[in-house]
């Protein structure tokens, strides 16, 4: 029995070793790391990271963990030199722990089956180009393999749908369907759109070397 | 037969062992039946969602239209179906029939036990569906709501619990290895999954702190969870199909305990180059190498028990799966081991190379040393043979060709995937269009796998259903049917009464 | 960063110095000796060394037994 006892404690402790250098210590270096504010050129002031609104951003971000988006995307920038995401074009700089401190969770990724999103908000400020890109993801990138959202959007055809404000119309290229094709974004499209437009690290931080 | 006792005080088996053991074997038979049948249930579900999931990634518009199938809900699907549904519980009817067997007793708490497979059964089906619904976590391997994954680790409490109590009263004074890899895979798997359940839906970790704790999680799963379940059967199975014993026992506790030291510190390796610390991705460099030693010792210990009886690979589907299963396991670390330093991190990482290592390990490993676990257990519980010889041998080859083409396909594939990704002069278009050929050569592989999973199915549906031949070696007592049968050995030679 | 430091190393003090004094405890109260015995637990009288348990089912029916098993 004692035996056993020693055994778990050895077990246990093992456990709450990793737990404390991989997870708990770093979390503590992280706990004091707070926004910083930044004057641009043009004497404004501005917070970053900034705070997602409530109105679609951060519902956007809740759609974007809802449709699975990490899976095949990435947010986070490798150091120069190290892979070539600068070289892409994917960010102006590494990305760093401070970037992701109101991120709960940070949906940093594993995967690249598509491009690294974490400064899509600076590199494709098109808002017709997103929408039809999840409309479908062929019509501005033939050969891509990222699914469609039809479902996010109501089609019409032949007729263009009346527009209501605050709601953009898109018409598709003639290429798309020889019957003239709008599409609508619904809400969910939206605060998606509205939440990739957030994703920028090119503020430059003293703690990157 | 309830009658042959084993007498209580007596640590050392008596001539009634067939007798002990059959009454082991039968207390077992309704808990891991339960278990395992589930398990395989959800071994064909999650192989469907591998499946659709796999066209959807080189044929886009598969089943667009509906937004409870796209790729980003149907992969974690695939992932949870198979790694809680049908490699947990798989685990989980194997760890309590080794515990059994090697306590010596008679499974306890068995209303319990069936109980907790159903409840087991219906949280990974909550949490499946609420995926598919679009409310899972985008937290990878971690993608049940809170809600339903504390209950999942709850149920842990009543396992420990168990396991202390049969380690306590085991009636085998001797503590076999699987039994401490056993131990260690009840403690290390709840208290892994509630603490980065907590600490990633809460505020106790801060930042990029819960993509550590996510990575924390997810690694050590795979090398404190599912490896030791794999690896105490692979130390039992081995020996006791072949009739040797392990080469070196020493090896095999040092095997241990450098195992739980070394992997648990190797998690940060998924964010290597990631916006962590310098000093947090080279302690996972470092424990990721360390590994090499447990591999090793692993390594050696069953080849050496191995060696001279490689033909028995012949007669014994145990032995197949099983030994195809170590010998990945040896693979798939090394691999893992070198994936994790800087220079080929910088490759492979972000790639289908990833996913290949994945599978190498989950399936190459795990899943056919769990299949080979269950060839040798499901006909002692339930007293008959498996029907049919030649659909085992289909099940083989369709998973071990299946898993090779898999492997070969992503890692080629995901290695130029990688270098190209690393050269900014190529167009990240057609790098993507390149791979193309690679997933398809993936979904062929993936059907090949499925049509193994068929054939086992089957197999196990007729096993439950009694459909084979009584099972005629002596270790199963057979006095619930009419007539008693001939003592016979393997080779079919009667053995003097 | 001090207090950093100072939860680091008395971590890996005690962490260090409980698995010597667990290996220590180990070697001292005999769990390490005879110790490959402990391989051939997993056999017994029926089931002995040397003895092969697993096969691929045979098409060969069982016949009436001649003599009960005991």
């Amino acid at each position: 029995m004692n035996r056993i006892t020693l055994i778990g404690a050895g077990i246990l402790f093992t456990v709450i070793a990793s737990l404390f250098g991989l997870v708990l210590i770093p979390s503590n270096q992280f706990e004091s790391m707070q926004p910083k504010e930044f004057t641009n050129p043009d004497g404004s002031v501005v917070v970053y990271p900034t705070q997602l609104d409530s109105w679609r951003e951060e519902p956007g971000s809740f759609v974007y963990r809802a449709m699975g988006c990490i899976y095949c995307h990435s947010q986070q920038v490798r150091p120069e030199g190290y892979g070539a995401d600068i070289e892409r074009g994917w960010g102006q700089r590494r990305s760093v722990p401070r970037d992701y401190v109101l991120q709960n969770p940070p949906y940093l990724g594993t995967m690249r089956t598509g491009p690294d999103l974490a400064n899509i908000g600076v590199r494709q400020t098109s808002e017709q180009w997103h929408y039809t890109h999840l409309y479908d993801p062929q019509i501005t990138s033939p050969g891509s393999v990222m699914p469609p959202f039809g479902f996010l959007f109501s089609t019409h055809k032949d007729v263009e749908p009346k527009s209501i404000p605050g709601i953009p119309v898109f018409k598709l290229p003639e290429s798309y369907d020889y019957r003239p094709t709008w599409i609508v974004p619904n809400e969910q499209a939206m605060q998606l759109v509205a939440y990739l437009a957030t994703l920028r690290q090119e503020h430059s931080l003293e703690e990157v070397k | 037969m309830s009658e042959n006792r084993v007498d209580e005080n007596r640590l050392i088996p008596d001539k009634s062992d067939t007798a002990t053991r059959a009454r082991i074997d039968h207390s077992c038979q309704g808990v891991v039946v339960f278990w395992y049948g589930s398990s395989v249930l959800w071994l064909v579900l999650g192989s469907a969602l591998a499946l659709i999931a796999s066209i959807k990634l080189h044929t886009p518009g598969f089943l667009a239209d509906a937004a409870w199938l796209t790729f980003g809900r149907v992969r974690p699907a695939h992932l949870n179906t198979m790694i809680y549904g049908w490699a947990s519980m798989s685990g989980m009817g194997t760890l309590l029939w080794l515990m059994a067997r090697l306590c010596k007793l008679e499974l306890p708490w068995r209303r319990i036990l069936v109980f907790a497979g159903l409840y087991w059964n219906m949280i990974v089906a909550a949490g499946t569906w609420q995926i598919l619904a679009g409310n899972g976590t985008s937290i990878e391997w971690l993608e049940f709501p809170w809600m339903i994954s504390i209950p999942l680790g709850a149920i842990f409490v009543m396992l420990i619990a168990l396991t202390i109590h049969m380690l306590r009263n085991r009636k085998e004074k001797h503590l076999y290895v699987s039994q401490w890899y056993l131990f260690g895979a009840t403690i290390w798997f709840p208290f892994l999954y509630l603490a980065a359940t907590i600490l990633i839906h809460s505020s106790a970790a801060v930042g990029v702190a819960k993509g550590t704790a996510n990575w924390w999680f997810a690694h050590n799963v795979l090398g404190l969870w599912l490896t030791p379940i794999g690896l105490g059967s692979a130390y039992y199975f081995i020996p006791k199909v072949l009739g040797r014993p392990i080469h070196s026992y020493y090896l095999s506790i040092i095997g241990f305990w450098t195992l739980a030291l070394f992997y648990n510190w190797a998690g940060t390796h998924h964010l290597i180059g990631g916006p962590i610390p310098a000093w947090l991705a080279t302690v996972g460099i470092v424990g990721s190498m360390m590994m090499f030693v447990p591999v090793l010792t692993v390594a050696v210990n069953h080849h050496m028990t191995m060696v001279g009886n490689f033909h028995r690979l012949r007669s014994s589907p145990t032995l197949r799966f099983i030994v195809f299963g170590a010998m990945s396991y040896t693979i798939v670390s090394i691999q893992g081991s070198l994936t994790a330093l800087r220079h080929v991190n910088e490759t492979g990482h972000f790639t289908h190379y990833t996913i290949a290592h994945a599978h190498l390990g989950v399936y190459a490993f795990y899943t056919m040393i769990a299949f080979g676990s269950m060839y040798y257990v499901m006909p002692r519980l339930v007293g008959r043979e498996w029907i049919s010889s030649r659909l085992i041998k289909v099940h083989f080859w369709c998973c071990a060709i299946g898993i090779t083409m898999y492997w070969i396909g992503l890692s080629w594939g995901g290695w130029l995937q990688g270098t190209w990704m690393n050269n900014p002069d190529v167009p990240f278009i057609d790098i993507v269009k390149r791979m193309v050929p690679y997933l398809w050569s993936r979904s062929i592989a993936g059907t090949l796998m499925t049509i193994g999973h068929f054939a086992f199915a089957i197999l196990v549906w007729k096993m439950i259903r009694r459909e084979g031949e009584w099972l005629v070696e002596p270790t199963l007592f057979s006095s619930d049917k009419e007539s008693a049968l001939p003592s016979e050995t393997v080779h079919g030679e009667v053995a003097k009464s | 960063m001090t207090t950093m430091y100072i939860y680091i190393w008395s971590f890996v003090l005690l962490f260090g110095l409980s698995a010597v004094g667990a290996l220590a405890w180990a070697v001292q109260s005999g769990q390490l000796a005879n110790f490959q015995s402990g391989a051939t637990s997993i056999f017994d009288e029926d089931e002995p060394v040397g003895e092969i348990t697993d096969a691929f089912p045979t098409s060969v029916k069982p016949q009436p037994a001649e003599s009960k098993k005991t």
